[in-house]
């Protein structure tokens, strides 16, 4: 009886303590549910970033990494964050899993990473999360879903529209030929893969033929010089990137043809060559300020907002209205740099809403 | 008598190959111990295992690097073959082979190749730096047949047990060394370094320089597969291109390690302590915090001193 007495005190202790872990248990799944993906709310501000970069080297790269030092000094300002730890990985995938692993060693708060490899990093950055640091992947992006974001434009679409736009300009007929950067990587098959229904659905236009040659100017306006010998008609060019555009336009003018409808990215060249040659001309962008973009959306995460899994960056667009205001700015991107769409806080926050 | 002396050659041989090594013993016992000041972690189970696992992989194609220089060979095709094992890895993991069927894949995979090319630089006296740069070519593009675009899948638990929070990989690398160690000591074994030193004097003597030759290849081969093997396991799937970075990193650890271009010159241990002077530095220049630029230069400097220290302690201790 008396042993009843006490097992049944023990049980209705029990029970008391399981409601209120119960309780406390709800209220902690509705804080995660209104948290992100990989944070649990134990880390408080001044944050450490990590910036696990795959290749420093490219101009692209140094621009992004811009952006990036830049925010963080803005968030260090606000007293956000304390401390921002570079590498680079030297292209090596295997270098930035140990240089990840570090980040986890060295108690980092976030990680924002460009992926040397879509799936290597997959089993480290998962251990990161595991961690609570918060993991923002942006550009070049992982296979895993236990990361608090992914940041990208749409490659497809990019392909598309520029697709759109020297179709419109050719009036649905003509011979192109397409400029690709290099085969078997991921931005550069799906850029022309999304240009392709677009072509399919316009008969009138044929793709005289293609190359597939480095984002750079130099091999760029080699392929298209051999292919001015051997093309008296070409009515436009469907460059998918980089300063192939700028290589298309100086080999044109090296053989003086005459400039046709030219599509291309926002590499400076390409605009100051737009411009000087009055060229009829299409840019869109991989915006460098994805990089800011990530580091404030991890911190966002960080302070307990909600930041989406995937945020899907609309792709600006430089034609001839908007191309002056680029080129106003010019001389503040590097002469083989890219001059990005101008960003600030509020973009960000419209981004982070969706 | 015999017993006796001969032991007694033996301790001056390891001792005289040690000494030459001392500098570098140095060196990467000073950034191990930095290491460990600044990251007390690594001292915890998990730490160490982390870490050894993030070596693992150099210190195999280290070792199947330097197998190849001793041997008096090289061979550019380390970093397709990682690549090629992981591939393998990841695409038979997960079909009717399953895991014993994959390793065995990978293992047969580099063996076959290891040998042919073996056979090719053996029997048709072409030079080994050549028919390597053609063989790479031909073996990445194997593997970019087999899995254009990374994927695959290698079973959950592998890679727990392989790169979990233990230090399998670690008593792997112990185990490898040990029986490169019993290997040594076969008349084959012997046979890899003499071949290498002087293989007229070797021929003369009865060793068969051509098998020689294509039992070190195929030994590399399967070492450097196997390199593969543990990358698909530690990422948990394949990488057609992921490789590529080990080729120069293998040489660049064997040479730190003091193996000789010209075969015969060197020591196992030396390749692999090589290795992980390449793989700590990296995480001691993170803790300490340099920007990536001064990674960089320090990652040049650090192996130009780790070359000089040795090199500088041998002429001194020549000159007392």
């Amino acid at each position: 009886m008396n042993v009843n007495a006490s097992s049944s005190g023990a049980l209705r202790r029990f029970l008391k303590a399981t409601v209120a872990a119960g309780l406390a248990l709800a209220a902690f799944s509705g804080a995660a549910h209104a948290a992100s993906t990989c944070v649990k709310g134990d880390r408080k501000a001044p944050y450490t970033i990590g910036w696990a970069n795959i290749y420093s080297v490219p101009t692209w790269m140094k621009q992004t990494e811009g952006t990036i030092t830049a925010e963080v000094d803005e968030l260090k300002k606000a007293g956000l964050v304390k401390d921002l730890m570079i590498t680079d990985a030297q292209g090596n995938a295997q270098t930035q899993i140990q240089h990840i692993q570090s980040m986890i060693d060295a108690n980092v708060d976030a990680i924002v990473v460009i992926a040397g490899s879509s799936n290597a990093l997959d089993r480290v950055i998962s251990d990161a999360c595991d961690k609570g640091i918060a993991i923002v992947n942006f550009d070049s992006l992982v296979n895993t879903d236990k990361v608090t974001a992914k940041i990208n434009t749409d490659s497809s679409e990019w392909g598309g529209e520029a697709a759109k736009w020297l179709v419109n300009k050719l009036g649905g007929k003509g011979k192109i030929i397409v400029m690709n950067g290099p085969a078997g990587i991921s931005v550069s098959d799906d850029r022309r893969r999304g240009a392709q229904p677009v072509l399919d659905a316009n008969k009138g236009i044929e793709v005289i033929t293609e190359t597939n040659t480095e984002y750079n100017v130099a091999p760029a306006q080699e392929a298209m010089t051999s292919l001015l010998f051997a093309n008296q008609e070409i009515d436009g060019v469907l460059s998918l990137g980089g300063a192939l555009s700028a290589g298309s336009v100086l080999a044109f003018d090296r053989q003086g043809r005459e400039q046709v409808p030219i599509t291309g990215e926002n590499a400076r060249q390409f605009l100051e060559l737009w411009k000087e040659k009055g060229l009829k001309g299409w840019a869109t962008m991989q915006p460098n300020w994805l990089g800011a973009l990530s580091v404030y959306t991890a911190v966002q995460a960080l302070e307990g907002k909600s930041v989406p899994a995937f945020i899907k960056v609309p792709l600006p667009v430089i034609d001839d209205s908007s191309i002056d205001s680029y080129l106003a700015r010019a001389d503040k991107f590097p002469a083989d740099g890219y001059i990005y769409s101008d960003y600030d806080k509020a973009l960000f926050d419209k981004l982070l809403a969706q | 008598m015999t017993q006796a002396s001969s032991s007694r050659l033996y301790g001056a041989i390891q001792r005289r190959r040690n000494r030459g090594l001392v500098g570098l013993y140095l060196v990467v016992g000073a950034f191990l111990l930095l290491y460990a000041v600044l990251f007390p972690g690594i001292l915890t189970i998990g730490g160490f295992s982390k870490f050894t696992q993030n070596w693992f992989p150099l210190a195999l194609v280290t070792m199947a690097q330097a197998l190849l220089m001793l041997n008096g060979g090289i061979t550019l095709a380390i970093g397709p073959l990682v690549s090629l094992g992981a591939v393998i890895a990841a695409t038979t993991m997960g079909s009717a082979f399953g895991v014993p069927g994959g390793i065995l894949a990978v293992i047969a995979t580099g063996l076959g190749i290891g040998a042919a090319t073996g056979a090719i630089v053996a029997l048709l006296r072409l030079p080994a730096i050549i028919v390597t740069l053609a063989g790479s070519f031909i073996i990445t593009g194997v593997a970019l047949i087999l899995l254009p675009r990374p994927g695959g899948f290698v079973p959950g638990w592998l890679s727990t047990l392989l790169a979990g929070h233990t230090p399998v990989a670690f008593l792997l690398l112990l185990v490898i060394l040990a029986l490169w160690k019993i290997f040594l000591a076969t008349p084959l074994g012997l046979a890899i370094y003499a071949a290498g030193d002087n293989p007229v004097g070797a021929f003369r003597s009865g060793v068969p320089i051509e098998r020689v030759k294509i039992v070190s290849f195929a030994l590399s081969g399967v070492l450097a597969a196997l390199g593969g093997l543990f990358v698909a396991a530690q990422t948990g799937s394949g990488d057609p291109i992921i490789g590529a970075p080990f080729t120069l990193n293998s040489i660049a650890a064997a040479v730190l390690g003091g193996v000789g271009f010209l075969g015969g010159k060197g020591t196992m241990r030396g390749a692999v302590c090589g290795s992980l002077l390449l793989s700590v530095m990296i995480n001691v220049m993170f803790f300490l915090g340099f920007p990536p630029v001064a990674q960089y230069v320090a990652q040049g400097l650090i192996i130009v001193g780790a070359v000089a220290v040795p090199a500088r302690l041998a002429l001194w201790r020549a000159a007392r």
